[in-house]
């Protein structure tokens, strides 16, 4: 087994590490609480004032409580649809016998997609959302989202789902299992971590878009990222109420990730055969 | 949210009203003479002015009954926003409020529908500054000049002033600079690096950084960047004597009174080095001051005073505009276009100003300048202000602005950054100006390069 | 590592193909077929073909807007032979390539490493995922605003530590020579998440069976890794890698508010000089060639690297 020093020597680099990425985050969340002039003069001590939280969530201008709901609606929606299209995309083109052109041209297509700037797209999908009077709705912005994060999750689940071992669902074919039953008690357990992944960076990406968030939302449809970027003013960079609003959005994508990956992953395991 | 609601959230008055206390409304005559017309959406950028506007706004619905709704952006986003809704066949705004980098794109692009089509009985204010006839265009000749038609009313009047430190003048026995020999006077006297620099000023690569920056001194001196815009000549004359001049001091300012990393200035850095204490003067847009005396924000509360731009003997002060304009968007019925010219008419008057001005906007109108209010010592900016109005420079007055605002940052960053001299990058920046005016059909010349 | 039982492979199963899909009625297959590449087919279609039709098509146009309506003039290889002259562009060329290498070969090496490590750890591990992933939380336009801060040459953190252990301040952002370093380090910063979380849910979802017959052989660390570890995540680093690389070429949220590209060109990047001709100067035609020039680059640096790993491990 492992020697004691080794343990301590794997420990150590983590902590250490982790201390390095944990400053920043330390100093965002901390400059929430501070006024503008002491996090410009960067003083170390300073009185915590609860004026730009205040701020952030109760003044009249802003609205940043809807903005927070519209942003887990349109993430969660769009994380859930991404990922069941992604599976069983990835699942049927990997596992079902597709022509080998037909993998090889939608993953590739689905890859040059990805490629796309944002700015080129944004103008493109408001107009197609205009015409059909989605332009500030939270379902064009789901499908938005999906289609964003869709070439990263077909990829991505294509090598998990390839991870499972073709025997087994050899194997649960015999016994006569149907589609669904294959998908839901054989493939997704064993995928389960690798979803979990896909999962949480599919709703993170969805969470902080900006340019086609801001496109196809008005005011009370807009998202977190449009919220927080209206403290980047031509003027002046409102730092603090700045950080206190992304001290808040860090919020759910953290307790996503705390508790979600683990009941994810437990979720999808229960249920697995043999 | 289904199209339905949408549509009724949109109606639905969204600001709330403030109490009576907040504001007087009964001095105005106004409220039994306005017609009720159809709600109109106004797309605006969240910005330090844009409280003030949201107050005179709910004051504008308190009076008159007529419903605004607003609908904010990140300065990032706004002109996306905007593009996007008047480029579609049915717009979904009907206010524009632009910046002063788009509006040429809106007017040129036949977005933006004249007031005076609207309504021909429309009378601008006479007090209103019209900043730099830049609320006129002519269609046909593709000019900003007074013989145009009225395309747009002005929100907000963004010019650069010179922010000093007028604790440090009174200890130092020294007045406000007037011309550009006294500002580099005052700011060397005051030059104390690394604690307190004379001044800084911007030099970093930006969408408008160095060049915002630059224009003052440029016009100041006597330069232009064009002959004549508002006569359609388009003649590059940015390497003249006059810009070698402005160019030169500009750089001698940095290094010999200004910050090291002149540079890698920008906006933000000029903000904080001024909160902070850290230099004497600024050449600064007027919408910083509320930062200036803001405890939260600032370590000079009090201590900074305020005066237009300076310049060659003989000669005015010439800010650089970088202003926000309300226009009615094209492509929005009948009945929200007539309702948005009322908004703008009811703008431009006496009290509606008064209560920008008291809301911490800052007033378009040159009658509240003349007012008590501009004695108080929280708006001793208003004075100076109201001087350099008049003479606000458009620089850029054409749609392609957007191609050539990044040559001039380049080029002068450059030569801040020592890579180029002046001349070197003077007469580059006049070369590839003139290759773009050219390319796009502009009656456009050169001046023979510097030598 | 993965927590599930895995019964040992079946031996009565032929090796060639799945079995029993002959005796399967056809409808069957066919509903099952469609059925779960049909959706993502479809959406991938409505909404991705017509972008990128509309983007090539604009290519070899030049719009212009008069009286609230656009003009399509052909404008033929125009605008693709004028991006070979844009200085802005050239300049952005060799900065994409190089922050592109650096900041995703060094987000790759790291996150994997704390992938490593971070598996082979009993306890705490929820704790370590919770906290090496946080950077990658935080979004874009937020990073950029606070490292500018925290990278200021008169008040930054940057450079107060650097001050407490007796170093010259420096002029992060603002020096050619450190400017497109610092970038590369808060790039790192941001991207290492996407790496480790990736690469972590890689090695968890690894069979364990190798592994226990290395250590009855008595293989080293370092053997286990080359010969198991990195043949098996392959396919896993090899996604993980090109995703990274593709986000790395649209970076722009954090350039726009660290440096604005420059300083003068020093950080100008690919995607900063699109949105510059695209959006700010309002040149669809020319902006729409540069995108498309971008992706064919893009796709022949994947090529090319792929074909290299191809290479290197001979037949997969």
């Amino acid at each position: 087994m492992t020697r004691l020093s080794h343990r301590i020597a794997r420990h150590g680099a983590l902590i250490a590490v982790g201390a390095l990425v944990l400053v920043p985050v330390v100093w965002v969340v901390t400059a929430g609480f501070r006024t503008q002039i002491s996090l410009l003069t960067a003083e170390f001590l300073f009185t915590p004032v609860l004026s730009n939280f205040a701020e952030v969530l109760f003044s009249k201008t802003s609205d940043f409580l809807v903005n927070y709901r519209n942003s887990l609606i349109v993430g969660l929606s769009s994380t859930a649809l991404c990922l069941t299209l992604a599976t069983l995309a990835a699942w049927s083109l990997h596992r079902l016998r597709w022509p080998r052109w037909v993998v090889h041209v939608f993953l590739g297509w689905a890859l040059i997609f990805q490629m796309l700037p944002p700015v080129a797209l944004a103008g493109a999908w408001y107009t197609m959302a205009r015409t059909v009077g989605l332009e500030n709705s939270f379902l064009g912005l789901i499908l938005a989202h999906t289609v964003l994060n869709l070439p990263m999750a077909l990829w991505l689940m294509g090598v998990f789902v390839r991870e499972v071992p073709i025997e087994l669902e050899e194997a649960a074919r015999i016994d006569g299992a149907s589609t669904p039953v294959l998908l839901r008690h054989v493939v997704l357990p064993l995928a389960a971590p690798g979803l979990a992944a896909c999962a949480i960076l599919t709703f993170v990406f969805s969470w902080n878009e900006f340019a086609v968030a801001l496109s196809l939302t008005m005011k009370q449809t807009a998202t977190v990222p449009v919220a927080i970027a209206k403290f980047a003013q031509d003027f002046e960079i409102r730092y603090t109420q700045m950080a206190a609003a992304a001290a808040l959005s860090i919020l759910p994508a953290l307790v996503l990730l705390l508790i979600g990956q683990r009941y994810i992953v437990r979720g999808l395991t229960q249920g697995a055969v043999k | 949210m289904t199209m339905e609601r949408q549509r009724r959230a949109t109606r639905r008055q969204t600001l709330v009203g403030l109490g009576a206390s907040g504001l007087t409304l009964a001095g105005t005559t106004m409220a039994a003479a306005q017609a009720k017309v159809a709600p109109i959406t106004v797309v605006i950028n969240q910005s330090p002015w844009f409280d003030s506007f949201c107050k005179t706004v709910e004051l504008y619905e308190k009076e008159t009954g007529n419903k605004v709704e607003l609908d904010v952006n990140p300065f990032a986003g706004s002109l996306e926003k905007q593009r996007n809704s008047v480029r579609a066949k049915q717009g979904q705004y009907d206010l524009l409020i632009m910046n002063s980098g788009w509006f040429a794109e809106m007017y040129f692009g036949g977005f933006v529908e004249a007031i005076t089509d609207i309504d021909p009985g429309f009378k601008l204010d006479p007090d209103v500054f019209t900043l730099g006839d830049t609320v006129f265009f002519d269609p046909a000749k593709k000019t900003m000049s007074r013989g145009g038609k009225l395309m747009s009313v002005p929100i907000s009047p963004l010019i650069p002033v010179l922010y000093y430190r007028g604790d440090l003048y009174k200890a130092a026995g020294l007045t406000a600079p007037e011309t550009f020999a006294d500002l580099e006077a005052n700011a060397r006297k005051l030059h104390k690096p690394p604690r307190l620099y004379g001044i800084v000023q911007r030099g970093a690569r930006g969408p408008a950084t160095v060049s915002f920056d630059f224009y003052p001194y440029l016009y100041g001196f006597g330069g232009a960047i064009f002959k004549d815009q508002a006569a359609g000549d388009y003649k590059v004359t940015l390497n003249s004597e006059q810009g070698r001049t402005a160019l030169d001091y500009y750089i001698r300012l940095a290094r010999e009174a200004g910050h090291p990393k002149t540079a890698a200035m920008d906006q933000a850095d000029l903000i904080q080095n001024m909160v902070t204490g850290k230099t004497a003067h600024v050449m600064m847009v007027i919408a910083a001051w509320s930062q200036m005396d803001d405890p939260t924000k600032s370590a000079v509360v009090d201590k900074v005073e305020f005066a237009p731009t300076p310049h060659a003997p003989g000669l005015t002060t010439a800010p650089g505009l970088g202003h926000w304009l309300g226009g009615v968007a094209k492509n929005v019925p009948d009945d929200r276009k007539r309702a948005t010219v009322e908004f703008l008419r009811w703008y431009q008057t006496k009290p509606a100003q008064m209560a920008t001005a008291q809301a911490g906007g800052i007033p378009v109108s040159a009658a509240i300048y003349r007012e008590p209010i501009a004695d108080e010592r929280k708006y001793r900016w208003m004075k100076p202000l109201a001087q350099s109005l008049p003479h606000a420079i458009s620089a850029l007055n054409f749609p392609e602005a957007g191609e050539v605002i990044p040559i001039l940052e380049l080029g002068l960053n450059q030569a801040i950054a020592g890579e180029t001299n002046s001349v070197v990058a003077l007469n580059s920046m006049a070369d590839q100006i003139h290759a773009v005016m050219a390319k796009y059909g502009y009656n456009t010349g050169k001046l023979p390069n510097l030598t | 590592m993965g927590e599930r039982s895995l019964a040992p492979p079946i031996a009565t199963t032929t090796a060639t193909g799945p079995v029993g899909a002959a005796r399967r009625p056809l409808h069957n297959d066919l509903l099952a077929r469609w059925g779960t590449f049909g959706p993502a087919l479809l959406l991938m279609l409505a909404l991705g073909v017509l972008p990128l039709a509309n983007l090539v098509y604009t290519s070899f146009h030049t719009v212009t807007w008069s009286d609230g309506r656009a003009t399509f003039t052909p404008a033929g290889f125009t605008h693709y032979l004028a991006l070979v002259d844009d200085p802005l562009l050239r300049a952005g060329l060799k900065n994409t390539v190089v922050f592109a290498v650096c900041a995703v070969g060094g987000q790759m090496l790291l996150g994997f490493a704390l992938a490593l490590l971070c598996s082979r750890v009993s306890r705490g591990r929820v704790l370590y995922r919770a906290l090496f992933i946080l950077p990658i939380l935080i979004p874009g336009i937020v990073i950029g605003a606070i490292w500018k801060l925290m990278l200021n040459y008169d008040f930054g953190l940057v450079n107060q530590a650097i001050e407490l252990v007796g170093f010259e301040p420096r002029n992060w952002l603002g020096d050619s020579a450190t400017a497109l370093a610092s970038v590369i380090v808060v790039d790192i910063w941001h991207w290492t998440p996407f790496c480790f979380l990736l690469l972590l849910a890689g090695l968890e979802s690894l069979p364990q069976d190798p592994y226990e017959a290395a250590r009855i052989d008595g293989a080293t660390w370092w053997q286990e890794l080359r010969y198991i570890t990195l043949p098996l995540m392959a396919p896993a680093l090899l996604v993980t890698f090109a995703f990274r690389l593709v986000i790395a070429f649209k970076v722009f949220d954090e350039i726009y508010l660290l440096t604005g590209g420059g300083p003068v060109t020093a950080t100008e990047v690919v995607s900063f000089t699109l949105y510059q001709r695209f959006f700010t100067e309002d040149r669809a035609g020319y902006g729409s060639a540069m995108a498309v020039a971008i992706i064919f680059l893009c796709s022949l640096l994947l090529v090319m690297a792929l074909s290299v790993r191809r290479r290197s491990e001979g037949p997969a």
